[in-house]
């Protein structure tokens, strides 16, 4: 028997194969039910299933095979013609079959159900002269028992599972995917069947092999022919590497191929008519990561169906088409792969979703008034979040989304989603190419060293205090001036507690990172590629390590670190370098999270309508002396400072604060907002937001910076007020912003005449 | 005396048993993929109390259990050979730093007592049963509680930079 398993799971694989075929065959043949050329596939296909089943004596799936065989050859003969009925009942026994086959897959027999009444069903349509498909609807296949050994499972006879009036057209159509053409035998042999496990062998080893690629090329040698073969030696294991890598990719198709009838039957069954149009389905990638895809995706494609598009007569009264679209699209983009599902249905009700946030608890109602729309639209996410008026037995059920971002998320992939009302919705599903091997580059903080995904870093920055970047701020706000944009930066040492505060950063260097939208900085003191980090211990040259020499890419196997470790979530796994050094791999993401800094978001340009708001609207918050809490545009500040207050002097009937030979004349906030009578008395040190020469070069004294924010919601102008643009929300409160325009006559005259 | 760096062959009723702060435990044969005495840790920073850091074991990365403070005892007192226990559960792998490595034994399972109400949550949590030894009483460990450790033990990461309110 057990010589046996090995034809059976062969013949599993195989009919597996034949059931997708079959299942894509009746989709075409719905559409074109003259092909005699689809109908003659669809019969080899049964034809062949049959025979193997009598072959190794599974005689239930024999019996239903046969009832299926005979149905068909009197479709084939003329006897017959093709309707919904008949197109229903090959569905259901198309499902009876897989069920079959899941149960031979797990116990070995064919289980309980012998899908008698199905049979019964198939030899009574083929009895039939039923009327053409032009005039009859579709049917949903009738429901089948999915686990094996279900003793009470009774497959409804087809008849009553018909959608009741108004009658739905003729059939959902369905896109034609580029189908590949099927020969009567198995497919043109240029691919093989390799066993997974073999593949994930060698792909280990391959990875050894780099580790130790890494480690001869970390010797230093002067013998030429030893040299040679190193280099050989490097050039194969970078090949090897690749192809190894390349066998575990396998076009996004695998998964997108199921769809067709996925979406057709929900269509059928929550009574839509929609259009599946699949786009991109040739792109690649890791074949565990497929997998991973898959019901989140299908769940996507559910709610779409479900929530997004109308029933047709509805979208008929809005001026829409009856057939609705879904499009799924895949493709590269900057080392991930996306897919979108798409929607041209009603969009998500963005209002209803606010609502249901303040009701849940999520967000108070103020602070839920004040946010942009993509922000009340991540509250979808949120479990067990639905606001479906009812919930279907589709979906619905408000269990769904937040399991979808998990999933995705556990991959190391993002989702978000978007929406237009009365347009539709698009959800986006990013995920990596591959997590096996990656380029990377290896940081220094103190004595230990840690990796970063080179895909993420954007550029490296040398603090070498000469007057290029520094960091300014204090830790709580702590920024960096890069090409006129101010990125806010997180201390490595501090973050991972590896070291106490220190305030000389000369000679660190801060790593600009990407993550998603939001760009931030690392702070480290060197870096290296993980070639040259394995020199470190002999090698030491002083002074800073210039860019370009650490701008050589180098590859490392990630490692996974167990559970226990990764649930920390600031480490996506771990390497072993040349030197045989362990080095955790940063998650950059999980970081970002947990040092809580709010996003320096790139924002599309808004509409002119939308006045008052920068286009950069990142933000810095401060605190004036009398407490009120007021904001400055991030892009007007040049620099922050801070200094005793006997280091204001009076220069001109000004206050000014000198650093070298710069004077900053100095405005104390509450003065210039008018809630201070007098130019105030600073106690104890000054903080200073010195604006750029739009502004005069002036600084403001405020009492404490408090943060970098993005603004949270739109301008309100009409809380104006002395020197006070409007009132925006920054970080969850109401926050007042500074009148630029107020400011700077300021820094000509002496503001003897202010109010 | 187990020689160091031994595969051990699993069998169904073996245990490993080791000592840790003067008490002995047992692991089923089954669970441990070696035995071994040096290995450089690398720390890893803010992890768990109880986990000292990662050891490379021929190409594998094995988070290193330090089995004194999982199990609550004082870690003031050093051992003179601290070994290696690396336990292989499914895919995952850890390695239990222990005290000392004793035999391996054979126990039937009706031997062993188990206690009426296993200690949830505590340092104590891992333990699924005790045998009277030929000279002490050996506490059988689940290797898969050993790896979850109890709340008290789970450091909660979280990381303020300043932030004063809620933040992204």
């Amino acid at each position: 028997m057990s010589d046996n398993r090995e034809f059976i799971e062969e013949f599993l694989v195989e009919s597996g194969e034949n059931l997708d075929q079959l299942d894509r065959d009746l989709l075409a043949l719905e559409e074109r039910p003259d092909d005699p050329q689809r109908l003659a596939s669809i019969f080899r296909s049964v034809h062949t299933i049959k025979g193997n089943s009598g072959f190794f004596g599974f005689s239930k799936l024999g019996a239903l095979t046969h009832s299926g065989e005979h149905l068909l050859g009197r479709l084939r003969d003329g006897k017959i013609r093709l309707n919904g009925r008949v197109t229903g009942t090959l569905y259901s026994m198309v499902d009876a079959v897989r069920s079959i086959l899941e149960s031979i897959e797990s116990t070995g027999v064919e289980g309980e159900n012998d899908f008698r009444e199905l049979s019964q069903t198939l030899a009574a349509v083929a009895a039939e002269d039923a009327p053409a498909l032009a005039a009859a609807a579709p049917v949903a296949p009738a429901p089948v028992a999915a686990a094996p050994a279900a003793p009470e499972q009774p497959v409804t006879p087809v008849a009553a599972a018909t959608p009741p009036a108004p009658a739905l057209p003729a059939q959902p159509s369905v896109a034609a995917t580029p189908e590949p053409t099927r020969q009567a035998t198995a497919a043109s042999d240029t691919s093989i069947r390799v066993d997974v496990g073999l593949l994930a062998s060698i792909l280990d080893l391959v990875g050894e092999l780099v580790l130790a690629r890494n480690e001869l090329r970390s010797i230093d040698t002067v013998d030429p022919a030893l040299e040679g073969v190193i280099h050989r030696i490097n050039t194969v294991t970078n090949s090897l590497q690749e192809a190894a890598v390349k066998t575990r990719m396998q076009p996004i198709e695998h998964v997108f191929n199921k769809f067709p009838r996925t979406v057709r039957d929900l269509a059928v069954a929550c009574g839509r008519e929609v259009q599946l149009v699949i786009d991109g389905a040739d792109t690649e990638l890791d074949r565990t990561l497929i997998e991973s895809i898959r019901d989140p995706l299908t769940h996507l494609v559910r709610n779409a169906i479900d929530h997004g598009i109308e029933p047709p007569d509805v979208r008929q009264a809005k001026g829409k088409p009856r057939l609705g679209r879904l499009t799924l699209r895949a493709f590269h983009e900057s080392g991930q792969v996306t897919i979108e599902v798409q929607d041209d249905g009603a969009g998500i009700p963005v209002e209803a979703v606010r609502a249901k946030a303040v009701a849940r608890g999520l967000v108070d109602a103020s602070a839920a008034a004040a946010l942009p729309e993509d922000r009340v639209l991540q509250f979808i996410f949120e479990p067990g979040f639905s606001t479906a008026a009812q919930v279907t037995s589709v979906s619905g059920r408000g269990v769904g989304m937040d399991v979808v971002k998990t999933n995705i998320e556990s991959i190391g992939g993002t989702v978000d989603i978007s929406s237009r009302p009365g347009a539709g919705t698009t959800v986006r599903v990013r995920v990596p190419l591959t997590l096996a091997i990656i380029p990377a580059l290896v940081v220094r903080c103190g004595t230990e060293r840690f990796a970063l995904p080179q895909a993420a870093v954007g550029e490296l920055v040398p603090l070498r205090g000469d007057g290029g970047p520094r960091i300014e701020g204090l830790s709580s706000a702590a920024v960096i001036r890069v090409r006129g944009r101010l990125v806010p930066v997180i201390f490595l040492d501090e973050f991972l507690s590896l070291r106490p505060h220190t305030a000389c950063r000369d000679g660190a260097t801060v790593v600009l990172v990407r993550v998603d939208e939001h760009e931030f900085g690392l702070v480290v003191d060197g870096t290296r590629t993980a070639a040259a980090a394995a020199h470190d211990q002999s090698r030491r040259t002083d002074g800073v390590r210039t860019v370009a020499e650490a701008a050589s890419l180098s590859t490392i196997v990630v490692k996974p670190i167990g559970s226990l470790l990764a649930q920390l979530g600031i480490y996506s796994g771990a390497t072993v370098l040349g030197d045989g050094g362990v080095v955790l791999i940063l998650d950059l993401r999980g970081i970002l999270r947990a040092a809580n800094l709010p996003p320096v978001e790139r924002k599309e340009t808004k509409a002119a309508a939308d006045v008052a708001v920068a286009v950069d609207d990142s933000y810095l918050v401060c605190r004036t002396g009398t407490g009120r809490r007021i904001a400055v545009p991030l892009d007007s500040v040049t620099r922050l400072e801070q200094f005793a207050a006997d280091e204001l002097q009076p220069v001109g009937g000004k206050q000014v604060v000198r650093r070298g030979n710069v004077f900053t004349p100095v405005i104390d906030a509450d003065w210039l907002l008018g809630s201070a009578p007098a130019a105030s008395e600073h106690a104890g040190s000054v903080n200073l937001v010195v604006l750029d020469d739009r502004c005069g070069g002036i600084g403001i004294a405020v009492r404490q910076i408090l943060d970098v924010a993005a603004a949270e919601s739109v301008l309100q102008p009409a809380l104006a007020a002395v020197g006070i643009a409007g009132t925006l929300a920054l970080g969850g409160l109401a926050t007042e912003l500074l009148d630029l325009a107020a400011v700077l006559p300021i820094g000509g005259a002496l503001p003897a005449d202010r109010p | 005396m187990i020689a160091q760096n031994t595969p051990i062959i699993p069998s169904a009723s073996g245990y490993c048993c080791f000592l840790v702060g003067g008490d002995c435990f047992a692991v089923p044969s089954a669970s441990v993929a070696e035995v071994l005495r040096d290995g450089r840790i690398t720390r890893v920073p803010h992890a768990p109390e109880a986990v000292l850091g990662l050891l490379h074991l021929r190409g594998r990365i094995v988070p290193v259990i330090d089995m004194r403070r999982r199990l609550g005892f004082p870690v003031s007192i050093l051992s003179a050979n601290p070994t290696h226990l690396v336990l292989r559960l499914h895919d995952d792998w850890y390695s239990l730093l222990v005290d000392e490595m004793l035999d391996v034994i054979e126990v039937p399972a009706d031997s062993i007592e188990h206690p009426s109400q296993p200690a949830a949550d505590t340092p104590h949590d891992a333990v699924v049963g005790v045998f009277a030894g030929a000279s002490q009483l050996v506490h059988f460990l689940d290797p898969q509680r050993i790896v979850q450790l109890p709340g008290r033990q789970r450091e909660q990461f979280i990381h303020k930079q300043g932030a004063t309110h809620g933040g992204f």
